[in-house]
């Protein structure tokens, strides 16, 4: 199975930067999720991966070969489209084995590959069956079974669950991820969604305006995100921004009120300005603590597993946090909570460029 | 007054096809209801046939206690805001807000007035002199919001508003959805299929599968004790063991699974002897010293917690979480005793077509 490696990608569709000096390493048979919010270029490095778009600069390395100017069906890597796109007058036999057609494939191993994808997709019943007879989740494992069938050792997926109900989405996650593992193919996922990313990644990599902020395996993104963005696009944070007075052994922010807050090591230079980032998951209330500072408990929305509470600080900040469902009822809508967090929770980072409100926005 | 919104008996039929059989619902003044429901389900039909746009083959809607029947949808008094984000291209934000009033024959000045509301509303003033190309999906769907509340209705019909945005996007705005329909005093009615959007939302939730109501509840009631099996499975995820009543006693039931575990629940609606399915969701479900020998298959980390999948003895697949990892107890491979927390069971009556049919969600 293929490596893969992107060097200083560049793609400008009519003055936009769909692509701006992306640079990537997909390890072999890894499974990797490009994370991002839309138009951040996910499904233009994916196609540029794929041979359907070339980039203006930069070049594409499978396993150290320089495939910039590979052909696409040369490339063997099988890209599956957000729109599944099966041919709605073929069956589903007729879908799978349209690329070995093509090809010329002839009639035996046609079969033999059938058999197999029919069998790995769980459609062995339903192969004479067309396209819209088929539910949304038997609609994509045809279309996997057909980019597969083409013989790539390679799985570029373009949002493979979008068009899935969520509850459906959930189940599914798991069953792609041991299938395709199940085939060792290196695949490259691209998603808008961070839960599904840090279900199905081994790696997670974060892009944004057409450059990969970081990558890392989801517990690295989660814990140590490499900027604010990430900080919020991966479960929310809560953000304090203040004067760094120390960095090491942990780092002390202290706002403009006087509050001292503490986070984890940094490499920040004292007396320079700079954003605290904590989860909302992180983010402990108490009754009885006093805590970093004070909020009073203006919502509290119940979402299942989760108790979601928005607070207001006496300095008018909203601020948020994630409680598991079963602590419901200690605290309730008017509350005075105190705030606080472990050291290791509070990640700080420098001072965005061009403020806070523009890096974190989504879209 | 709010408008009340009374379904009686609502059925839609396409020659043999039930796409809506024998709805009954009333949604309460000023109440945020959500129609949950895998596609296909006759969720969107049922909300077009409160709309005007479908008429139905059965059963009446009734809105403020009158009767629909060959009311058209413009005559209906509501606010409907669609999937794909409908607002005229070649109109401003403020002048696609404003289509309501203006169609209403408002004079100008008040025309302007109320567009700027709802855009203040909705966060969009700044934006009110740009084209809906200009502006990002959200902000699209925001002013599509704006508009459907400017036509003056005081009942919002949401169709899957939020499905055609990015995850993060959705979730900030259905925030916005509530805040606004509450602030409003608005009765709305939200279709989607989002589990997580319509918990987070609903002051009640109506889950639809086949065309019928399976059961309407609070987000909590239908997350922590839901009648059906299905709803267990649909709200949130869990674990589905398959088992006997073997005891009961004060008040504990005492369920001998397939594997010959044993676990117990705070529940005694069922005899012994009744096969039985026991639903636990991962969060109530930990490692102990005893109970349900199983094998970790998997750990995966959420951010707040870990994941783990395991394999019991029967081949059945349990997840469970943990706050922290306990790196002596947790590796792949590694056996461990699975206990159930007895008071967040939940025990379901064996469904005759087995447990997988009941809970398929397409």
């Amino acid at each position: 199975m293929p490596s893969v490696r992107l060097i200083g990608l560049r793609k400008t569709f009519g003055g936009i930067k769909a692509a701006d000096g992306l640079d990537l390493e997909v390890r072999n048979g890894e499974y990797l999720c490009l994370l991002g919010p839309t138009g951040a270029g996910k499904t233009t490095a994916l196609r540029m991966i794929a041979g359907l778009v070339s980039p203006d600069e930069g070049k594409v390395l499978f396993n150290g070969e320089d495939v910039t100017n590979t052909p696409v069906e040369e490339r063997k890597a099988a890209l599956l489209p957000q729109t599944y796109s099966l041919f709605p007058q073929l069956t589903v036999e007729e879908n799978i084995t349209f690329g070995l057609d093509i090809r010329g494939a002839d009639e035996r191993l046609k079969e033999q590959v059938l058999i197999s994808m029919l069998d790995l997709v769980r459609l062995s019943g339903r192969s004479t069956a067309f396209p819209r007879e088929l539910s949304g989740g038997m609609q994509q494992r045809t279309a996997l079974a057909r980019a597969l069938a083409s013989g790539a050792d390679m799985l570029l997926l373009d949002e493979p669950l979008r068009a899935l109900d969520a509850r459906l989405r959930i189940s599914l996650r798991t069953e792609l991820r041991s299938l395709v593992k199940s085939l060792r193919m290196t695949t490259i996922h691209v998603t808008h969604d961070q839960d599904e990313a840090l279900v199905m990644a081994d790696r997670v990599a974060i892009i944004r305006e057409g450059r990969i902020i970081q990558v890392g395996t989801p517990k690295e993104v989660w814990d140590r995100p490499a900027t604010p963005f990430v900080a919020n696009f991966l479960g929310q944070s809560n953000f304090f921004i203040g004067e760094v007075l120390q960095s090491s052994p942990c780092t002390l922010l202290r706002t403009p009120d006087g509050t001292v807050l503490k986070g984890r090591s940094s490499d920040l230079i004292p007396g320079t300005q700079a954003v605290m980032g904590v989860k909302i998951g992180s983010t402990e209330l108490s009754k009885e603590r006093p805590g970093y500072l004070q909020a009073k408990v203006e919502r509290i929305l119940f979402e299942g597993r989760n108790l979601h509470m928005d607070m207001m600080t006496g300095g008018g900040q909203r601020l948020s946090a994630k409680l598991p469902s079963w602590k419901k009822g200690r605290i309730t809508v008017g509350d005075t909570v105190g705030i606080y967090w472990e050291e290791e929770k509070g990640t700080v980072f420098s001072m965005p460029a061009n403020g806070l409100e523009s890096e974190l926005k989504v879209e | 007054m709010m408008p009340e919104v009374r379904l009686e008996g609502l059925g839609k039929r396409y020659g043999n096809l039930t796409a809506v059989n024998n709805v009954h619902l009333t949604v309460h003044d000023g109440e945020y209801v959500t129609v949950l429901g895998p596609s296909g389900c006759g969720k969107t039909t049922l909300i077009r046939m409160i709309a005007g746009i479908i008429e139905p083959t059965e059963g009446k809607v009734y809105i403020d206690g009158r009767d629909m029947a060959g009311v058209p949808i413009e005559d209906r008094d509501i606010g409907y805001v669609f999937q794909n984000i409908a607002l005229f291209p070649h109109l401003t934000v403020k002048d696609n807000v404003s289509y309501g009033p203006r169609a209403r024959a408002l004079p100008p000045e008040e025309q302007l007035r109320v567009s700027r509301r709802f855009l203040e509303l909705v966060r969009l003033l700044d934006r009110m002199g740009m084209f809906p190309d200009e502006l990002c999906g959200g902000e699209q769907q925001k002013a599509a919001l704006a508009r459907a509340l400017a036509s003056g209705s005081r009942l919002l019909l949401l169709d899957e508003p939020l499905s055609a945005l990015d995850s993060r996007v959705r979730v900030d705005l259905r925030y916005e959805l509530r805040r606004l329909a509450k602030e409003l005093g608005l009765t709305t009615i939200h279709v989607t299929h989002d589990q997580e959007e319509a918990q987070s939302v609903s002051d009640r939730i109506v889950l639809m599968r086949a065309g019928a109501i399976v059961e309407t509840g609070t987000p909590e009631e239908l997350y922590a004790r839901p009648k059906h099996i299905f709803t267990a499975n649909f709200i949130g995820e869990t674990n589905l063991l398959e088992g006997w009543v073997v005891e009961i006693r004060d008040g504990i039931s005492v369920i001998e699974l397939r594997n010959g575990g044993k676990v117990e629940v705070h529940q005694t609606d069922h005899s012994v002897g009744d096969a039985v399915v026991i639903s636990v969701r991962p969060e109530f479900m930990y490692p102990a010293d005893e109970g349900m020998r199983a094998v970790v298959r998997g750990i995966t980390y959420m951010g707040t917690y870990w994941r783990v999948k395991a394999e019991t003895e029967d081949d059945e697949e349990v997840d469970f979480d943990m706050a922290t990892l306990d790196g002596n107890l947790l590796t792949i491979g590694k056996d461990v005793y699975l206990a159930v927390n007895p008071k967040a069971a939940v025990l379901y009556p064996r469904p005759e077509d087995g447990v997988e049919e009941a809970i398929r969600l397409e």
